[in-house]
């Protein structure tokens, strides 16, 4: 889970009205479990192996950071929603929510969820679970991160309140009211992610740090602990008294924590993996062709990109940051470089977001060397002269060079600029870039919810995550505004209009959209490739029979 | 004999702190620290986290904290295990790298001191040369090159064994990495044992043994192989530590979850204690390796008394 800083904050003033005048919603969806397709016949044994990436950090769902811990947090806990394998929000622990004002939401719980040890969850354990991940206390990663949409949020992450201040309520055992500290359109899909979701008190009371131990997890997602070996595989069992096991068809899930793409992929060959967490760089063709029943690739939402340092001495030129990404042909890196399936971008936000449009560079359509002949035009102006020597710092992997050497390539043929390539460990290289030590950087974006402000999160002036150091006032201005509209459709414009403003700055240079091609044996059915968000539940997924 | 042991035993400790010491040095000046995230944590969040493991303290007193948990037996709170100390994490990787790296190095001691001692009685013919050569390539390619070599003969072509991973001590999931490191190990024993079988048998003494008559098996087994070993002791105290180390590519190709794994993750995570952990185990490991084989020397040749 690559994440995003805090929003900007909310200005209450302004709702008051606005929630004067907004009819109250209700809505419910119908739950959706795996949905095994008229005609395809089960195995009967229905167990799976995915890997997973790496070893967890964590099962607390509190302290769930990476991408790793987050699926195993969607198998082992639910929360009162749940996305789909399309990337819908469907309903989980709450059968129904309406939203009663811009920032006060009522989520229904359903009366038959249940706990792995039988017993009922409640609204409490929701508050329980929240208030948990907030405080500061237990220095949750994601707790300035998710913090800020919630009402007095920010305050208790801050420390200037207590996480009893919090902005989540139980009315009453089977009711949840969620205040929000503006109005946040995606509540609902932000109340699937594993940190905002119940945590049975009982049992972090009596094991302290080892209630997730196996033995000693209480967990109520449709999955429950069976075993954990540190480093060598993590088993799920189907929980018995989840409220949806009907639709679960999964007896067993064994997560591996494989690091190694190579090692993967043998597994995957040998028939000890079903699924692979990636594909080692430069092999997709091969595989393709090699396994085209098995290969699986669908873009999400990611965006790969190179971030300018805008304090730069030469970089702090406009025309320089502009003249540098033109030149990139896309086309080429997506099709020829990586050739992984990924597709050009040409801007801020990625194909398939909520909350805003892609907007594209004017020039994107423009033929390569009208491209070249302003880039080279821009350069003359800012008075930077063929021989000037770029730094460009990359954390070390195969697939970071060849997109590097690839844009040294173009800048040195097509603006005559030399690059240093500096590739270093990757703690070294985000403490570089935090630190604004250094000129161009590799980087990279996966959103943790589907919407607009978290790729926004990037450019903003005073956001936290902004390596970029860039900052436009009024793209700001917009976005803020947009954060206290309640018209869905005024909010769209005003990020679209903001990412467009900002980018036009070019504080950074979007390369490719994240495409996550894996192998995933054919007899693994669920497995949806419009899943922008990657979450592949387990829940979702079903073994055919073979 | 005791007193020598009792010695060298409390040699370790000074080692240990100096192994300790300058490792917490080095790993405390590596650029980025282990909440240095993608994404940045705010200034609250990193206060608590400095708090919980006592990184907001000087450095000198985070050393005599971890000095003082290390006394205590305490190896303190893994940064990138949240729901693991480093006790458990060590506890849980160790048997696995000691069960591989032990049964590998049982049979290539055997293997090797067998191949060795054949080359040498058979010096210089073809099957010297063949032998030689099999036992030398272990040597010659590295492990990341055979070990994906093993698996893709014996998991993906043959299906005999599992690719890799970890089941409680099954042989099955034993097999290839324990072939691997023999391969390694099996060339330096076995040329180690030739060279020094053959210098052996060049003695005042094998020749004589010879000129009255006793079998060659009798020669070598009763008389020659306890001081062709000596060289070979020699080379099995770093052979073992060079186990260890070689672990982090065969835990790695084969997915096995030892110390080896634990260390690069530590590493690159920038997780202190379990680092530190990691280094204060292998350094005990290899400082009893080498208290073995000096015991060893010992028994082998009665010249040496201690």
């Amino acid at each position: 889970m690559k994440s995003f800083a805090a929003l900007t904050p909310f200005k209450r003033t302004a709702l008051a009205a606005a929630s004067m005048t907004l009819a109250v919603g209700a809505l419910s969806l119908p739950a959706v479990a795996a949905i095994v397709p008229q005609g395809v016949a089960l195995a009967a044994k229905q167990e799976l192996v995915r890997n997973n990436g790496s070893e967890v950090e964590t099962l607390d769902p509190a302290l769930v950071e990476s991408v790793g811990a987050a699926n195993l947090g969607r198998d082992l806990f639910e929360g009162l929603t749940v996305t789909n394998g399309d990337g819908a929000v469907t309903p989980g622990v709450a059968e129904k929510w309406e939203q009663k004002d811009p920032t006060t939401w009522i989520f229904h719980l359903r009366k038959n969820a249940r706990w792995s040890n039988g017993q009922n969850v409640t609204a409490s354990d929701f508050v329980y679970g929240c208030q948990r991940f907030i405080d500061p206390k237990l220095a949750s990663p994601y707790g300035n991160v998710f913090g800020p949409f919630l009402l007095n949020g920010a305050d208790i992450v801050a420390g200037k309140k207590p996480a009893s201040a919090l902005g989540v309520h139980a009315i009453d055992a089977l009711t949840l009211e969620v205040r929000t500290a503006g109005p946040v359109p995606f509540l609902p899909e932000l109340m699937s992610n594993p940190n905002l979701g119940p945590v049975h008190r009982a049992t972090v009371e009596k094991y302290g740090r080892d209630w997730t131990k196996p033995g000693n997890l209480v967990s109520n997602g449709p999955f429950q602990l069976k075993d954990w070996q540190v480093n060598s595989k993590l088993v799920l069992a189907k929980n018995p008294n989840y409220w949806d096991k009907e639709h679960v068809q999964l007896t067993q899930v064994t997560y591996l924590p494989v690091e190694d793409e190579n090692t993967d992929v043998k597994l995957f060959q040998s028939g000890d993996n079903d699924m692979t967490y990636q594909m080692p760089t430069g092999t997709y063709a091969k595989y393709r062709q090699q396994f085209p029943n098995d290969t699986r690739n669908s873009l999400i939402l990611g965006t790969r990109y190179y971030s300018f340092n805008n304090r730069d001495p030469l970089l702090k030129d406009v025309r320089v940051r502009k003249a540098l990404s033109m030149v990139i042909d896309r086309d080429l890196l997506a099709q020829r470089v990586t050739a992984d399936g990924q597709t050009p971008m040409y801007g801020l936000m990625p194909k398939g977001v909520s909350g805003a449009d892609v907007s594209n560079y004017e020039w994107a359509s423009w033929p390569m060397d009208k491209r070249v002949a302003e880039a080279k035009k821009l350069l003359e102006q800012a008075g930077v002269k063929p021989g000037t020597k770029l730094r460009f710092a990359m954390n070390t992997s195969d697939y970071n060079k060849k997109m590097a050497i690839f844009a040294a390539s173009e800048w040195k043929t097509k603006l005559g600029l030399a690059t240093d390539i500096e590739s270093m460990e990757f703690k070294v290289l985000l403490k570089k870039r935090h630190d604004g030590d250094y000129q161009i950087a590799r980087n990279g974006w996966v959103a943790d919810y589907n919407d607009a402000t978290t790729f926004l999160q990037l450019v903003q002036c005073k956001s936290t995550q902004n390596d970029n150091f860039n900052c436009n006032p009024k793209a700001d201005a917009l976005i803020a505004q947009a954060s206290e509209t309640t018209d869905q459709a005024k909010r769209k414009q005003l990020l679209t209009e903001a990412a467009k403003l900002v980018m036009d700055d070019y504080p950074l240079l979007p390369l490719l959209q994240y495409g996550l091609p894996r192998l995933v044996k054919s007899y693994v059915g669920g497995y949806s490739l419009k899943n922008p968000m990657d979450h592949y539940g387990s829940k979702d997924l079903y073994i055919v029979k073979h | 004999m005791w007193s020598y042991t009792l010695r060298r035993v409390l040699l370790t400790l000074p080692t240990l702190l100096i192994v300790v010491t300058v490792c917490y040095l080095l790993l405390h000046a590596t650029p980025g620290g282990p909440f240095d995230g993608e994404r940045k944590v705010s200034a609250e969040v990193l206060a608590n986290l400095q708090a919980k493991y006592h990184l907001g303290e000087p450095l000198w007193k985070q050393y005599l904290l971890y000095l003082d948990g290390l006394l205590h037996g305490d190896l303190g709170a893994s940064f990138r295990y949240a729901d693991w100390s480093v006790n458990e994490l060590v506890l849980r990787a160790l048997p696995v790298s000691l069960a591989i790296g032990g049964v590998s190095m049982a049979l290539a001691i055997v293997i090797g001191v067998l191949l060795g001692v054949a080359a040498a009685l058979r010096r210089n013919s073809i099957a010297d040369y063949a032998l030689m050569l099999v036992s030398n390539a272990g040597n010659a390619f590295p492990s990341f090159v055979i070990g994906p070599v093993l698996i893709l003969v014996f998991a993906i072509a043959l299906k005999w064994l599992p690719a890799g991973g970890w089941d409680d001590f099954d042989p099955r999931y034993m097999a290839l990495p324990v072939a691997l490191l023999v391969m390694i190990n099996v060339a330096t024993v076995g040329r180690v044992t030739r060279a020094s079988l053959i210098e052996v048998m060049n003695t005042p003494y094998i020749r004589t043994a010879r000129a009255k008559g006793l079998a060659m098996h009798t020669i070598v087994l009763r008389h020659a192989l306890k001081p062709t070993l000596i060289p070979v002791v020699s080379v099995i105290g770093p052979l073992a530590i060079q186990s260890i180390t070689a672990a982090v590519v065969t835990e790695s190709v084969f997915s096995l979850p030892g110390i080896g794994k634990l260390i690069v993750n530590g590493a690159a995570n920038r997780d202190y204690t379990l680092v530190l952990g990691l280094v204060v185990l292998v350094t005990v490991v290899a400082v009893l390796l080498n208290l073995l084989v000096d015991l060893a020397y010992a028994w082998l040749d009665p010249k040496i008394r201690y």
